[in-house]
């Protein structure tokens, strides 16, 4: 298989491809293993402490190897893009941020960029700053979730209180943005539902002063605990070609050795305008794609410091853009004002139409590229939206880094492709 | 646990499941003993406090509730104090089944299974506003209320709700618990 | 969005190019798609296949219809809030439409998608000979619109139940849930 060899560093993890025939995504026993008579058949139900979330995994043992393995997807299917389809354009934006709901502004956030990419909006930039500092705070808060409920289920337990600790903050500084801690709904089309309170960006600066710390306290925990290297290092290996057939985008990839990153490869936000650094390690295993997420940690650390550099002299500007026939008008306007009165109106209760056409938008969220696809039909109602969720995609590579692994080892590679079913399953 | 019962009727009910004419064990006579001579309303309220203090609920956690459920038990909201940090893997060690988050059809067996699977006594508390109703997801995949599934005993709403409010739901169950208000599936039956 | 240096005309099968928001669609007819998928894989370098997107364009085109038709005794969510609209869209050539959404990872990054129309029961052949991360792609085209795949390694239901009847993306599906008391719309 021909793909590009553009964009790689360091040496193939193995030659040749692991990704079992004929279906990509089910390992299947073998027929010398199945004639023994000695494999059995176990079920790792939907309801399971280690599988984040509801995953059901069917696995075939022989002894503790692991020689089959199918994935059971399903058991969150919500039916979002159908009750999409039934609510305007406004009304929907409250969807996205459950699909994925780690991070889930960056998922409000590419179903707006895509309605602002169909109706050709210009953003204010006070608004493209402050959405660029709520995804990075939005992408450390999802990597300190991963990082404290995988090391959870391998067995390291006080990582979790340690994550969850600087979890706190963070989610104290989207209270304090937008009024709840989960599922802000701070994202409109146009800009920011509203101005950004006052407080925010001390209470965030001595977030950034502290975070690198933390991040030192994390690494001080796991990267040199010689039963973490055990248990990661050399465990569910991903060569750079198979991760590219088969879709990985995001920290998976990065970890197996390809220069891949939206952020700084298509920009979009404010991304062209901050400074940062793009880990990639080429060693494809458990244990490099939990480098590349402390790494992305301390970037997304000093992009927000950059965002707050920026965003502290923007003060007094407009959070949304002006386009009356999209954006609500500002209130006072209603008293004196009758367009901005009928436009009020019109926006409400039948809602903003949308022009004819279909984008697809792809942004880099924690778990890699997600991307939304909608079409409409120039009315109020979106006509069909579709996520690409980077953890449906990230699920069907389990049976290749399961190929000769033991069992245990399957808990530490189906906590570090990074995967929530929430967005598996839509 | 009712307290206006005798306290040998309560628990050890899946043995007489299995057995209808067993007598009573040499165990139960001794607690019926007890009972006598220490006084109903002091015994059932202690079994009452000590179920409270140590509900330990099952690892039932499904969608973004489960993310704010998982922040009760971290230092900040520490459930710990209520005894109840060890979520047990096992539905066969559990008290309460937290249903955190939105309840797919093809989700409803296993939520059933599980829930009987627990011994009882057992407490549900439907987390968030998809268990309790549905939620903002009224369509063909998500069930409408976990309550057509399991009989519950508190309703926490929110999407999702606060740690601090889940904690309210608890607590809330708590104070329930030691009034004597039996487990849910003793008052009613599932929803239609 | 650059076209590439022998422009799109060399990718077999080609029926259309489109270019709109910046984005470029090359529709092709499902019996070349593979043919399609292997030049743009191999000769121009599109070795990432981001997403498949399976859309139902049933109703496009008739006034008053914006994402749900009702069926029958089935109950029409759609009716407080459509007010129908004054520009119908141009009707489109099938029923349903297969998008692939194509990334070429290079120096100079570049995005692309496939399309190719259907009509309800027309057969379109599986790309995961191509790109492997297409399998669970297609099975939810499968499963969520009907699309029927051919020489697909493992067709079956991926999100519903195995046993489900009937499609819920398409159009003349229902939205489903409970009517809401005191709502109005009972």
């Amino acid at each position: 298989m021909a793909v590009a060899t553009q964009r790689r560093i360091g040496a193939p993890v193995y030659t040749g491809s692991r990704i079992p025939q004929p279906t990509p995504s089910v390992l299947r026993t073998s027929e010398e293993a199945l004639a023994t008579g000695d494999v059995l058949t176990v079920n790792f139900g939907p309801n399971h402490p280690s599988t984040h979330g509801v995953l059901r995994l069917i696995v075939d043992l022989y002894g503790e190897d692991v020689t089959g393995v199918e994935a059971v997807i399903g058991y969150l299917h919500t039916g979002f893009e159908k009750n999409m389809e039934q609510k305007t354009w406004w009304k929907c934006i409250t969807y996205p941020e459950r699909i994925d709901y780690v991070s889930f502004q960056n998922n409000e956030y590419v179903f707006v960029a895509a309605v602002e990419k169909l109706l050709s909006l210009e953003i204010p930039p006070k608004a493209t700053w402050m959405r660029t500092l709520l995804n990075e705070l939005n992408r450390i808060h999802s990597h300190l979730v991963w990082l404290g409920t995988s090391a959870l289920e391998l067995g390291a337990i006080s990582m979790f209180w340690y994550a969850f600790r600087e979890r706190e903050t963070i989610l104290d500084l989207f209270e304090l943005v937008a009024g709840y801690r989960m599922h802000t709904r701070y994202f409109q089309v146009g800009g920011l539902a509203e101005d950004i309170p006052r407080g925010f960006f001390p209470q965030t600066r001595s977030f950034c002063d502290w975070m690198p710390k933390a991040i030192d306290d994390y690494e001080t925990l796991l990267s040199r605990n010689k039963i973490w290297l055990e248990r990661t290092e050399g465990i569910g290996l991903l060569s750079a070609d198979d991760a590219i057939a088969l879709g990985q985008s995001g920290p998976v990839l990065r970890a197996s050795g390809v220069d891949w990153d939206i952020r700084r490869d298509e920009p979009y936000l404010a991304y062209h305008q901050v400074d940062f650094r793009v880990p990639v390690f080429p060693e494809g295993d458990v244990y490099a794609r939990y480098r590349v997420h402390i790494e992305e940690m301390r970037q997304s650390v000093r992009i927000v410091e950059q965002c707050l550099d920026r965003l502290e002299r923007m003060e007094g500007e407009p959070w949304i853009a002006d386009d009356r026939k999209v954006v609500l008008p500002p209130r006072h306007e209603l008293h004196t004002s009758m367009e901005s009165l009928i436009h009020h109106f019109k926006i409400v209760t039948e809602g903003f139409r949308v022009p004819e056409g279909e984008v697809y938008v792809a942004i880099e969220s924690p778990r890699g590229e997600l991307g939304c696809y909608v079409c409409s039909d120039g009315g109020p109602k979106p006509w069909r939206v579709k996520f690409r969720a980077p953890s449906f995609v990230a699920l069907q590579a389990t049976a290749t880094c399961m190929s000769d692994a033991l069992i245990a080892d399957m808990i530490a590679v189906v906590g570090s492709l990074d995967t929530v079913m929430g967005e598996v399953d839509r | 646990m009712a307290l206006n019962g005798r306290l040998r009727d309560d628990g050890l009910k899946s043995e007489r499941l299995l057995w209808p004419t067993k007598g009573p064990s040499r165990f139960e006579e001794e607690v019926d003993n007890l009972e006598q001579r220490v006084g109903l309303t002091t015994l059932a309220k202690a079994v009452a406090w000590a179920q409270t203090n140590s509900m330990w609920p099952d690892t039932f956690g499904l969608a973004c509730c489960a993310i704010e459920m998982m922040s009760i038990v971290t230092a900040r909201y520490d459930i710990a104090r209520f005894g109840m940090e060890p979520f047990r893997g096992s539905p066969r060690q559990a008290d309460l089944l937290i249903v955190s988050g939105r309840v797919s059809n093809k989700m409803a067996a296993p939520l059933r299974q599980i829930y009987d699977q627990m011994l009882e006594p057992k407490w549900v508390i439907a987390m968030g506003a998809c268990a309790s109703s549905g939620g903002m997801f009224n369509n063909y995949a998500i069930v409408q209320s976990v309550d057509k599934l399991v009989p519950v005993d508190i309703y926490v709403p929110g999407c999702p709700p606060r740690p601090e409010q889940l904690i309210e739901g608890i607590v809330r169950l708590h104070e329930a618990v030691k009034a004597g208000v039996p487990p849910a599936y003793e008052l009613r039956s599932v929803a239609s | 969005m650059t076209t590439p240096a022998g422009g799109w005309e060399s990718v077999p099968g080609l029926a259309d190019v489109k270019e709109a928001h910046g984005e470029t669609t090359l529709v092709v007819e499902p019996r070349n798609l593979i043919d399609a998928a292997t030049y743009l894989r191999d000769e121009l370098g599109f070795g990432f296949l981001s997403d498949v997107t399976a859309v139902d364009y049933l109703g496009w085109s008739s006034k008053g219809v914006s994402g749900f038709i009702g069926t029958p005794g089935g109950r029409d969510l759609n009716r407080p809030m459509t007010q129908g609209y004054q520009a119908l869209p141009e009707a489109k050539p099938k029923r349903f439409a297969m998008n692939y959404h194509l990334l070429a990872i290079a120096d100079h990054p570049q995005r692309v998608r496939l399309q190719a129309w259907v009509e309800d029961g027309e057969p379109v052949p599986s790309v995961v000979p191509v790109w492997p991360t297409a399998d669970w792609h297609e099975r939810e085209a499968y499963d969520m619109v009907g699309i029927q795949i051919d020489g697909h390694p493992n067709l079956v239901r991926i999100l519903m139940d195995d046993d489900w009847e009937g499609h819920p993306l398409r159009k003349d599906y229902p939205l489903g849930g409970e009517p809401v008391r005191f709502s109005g719309e009972e």
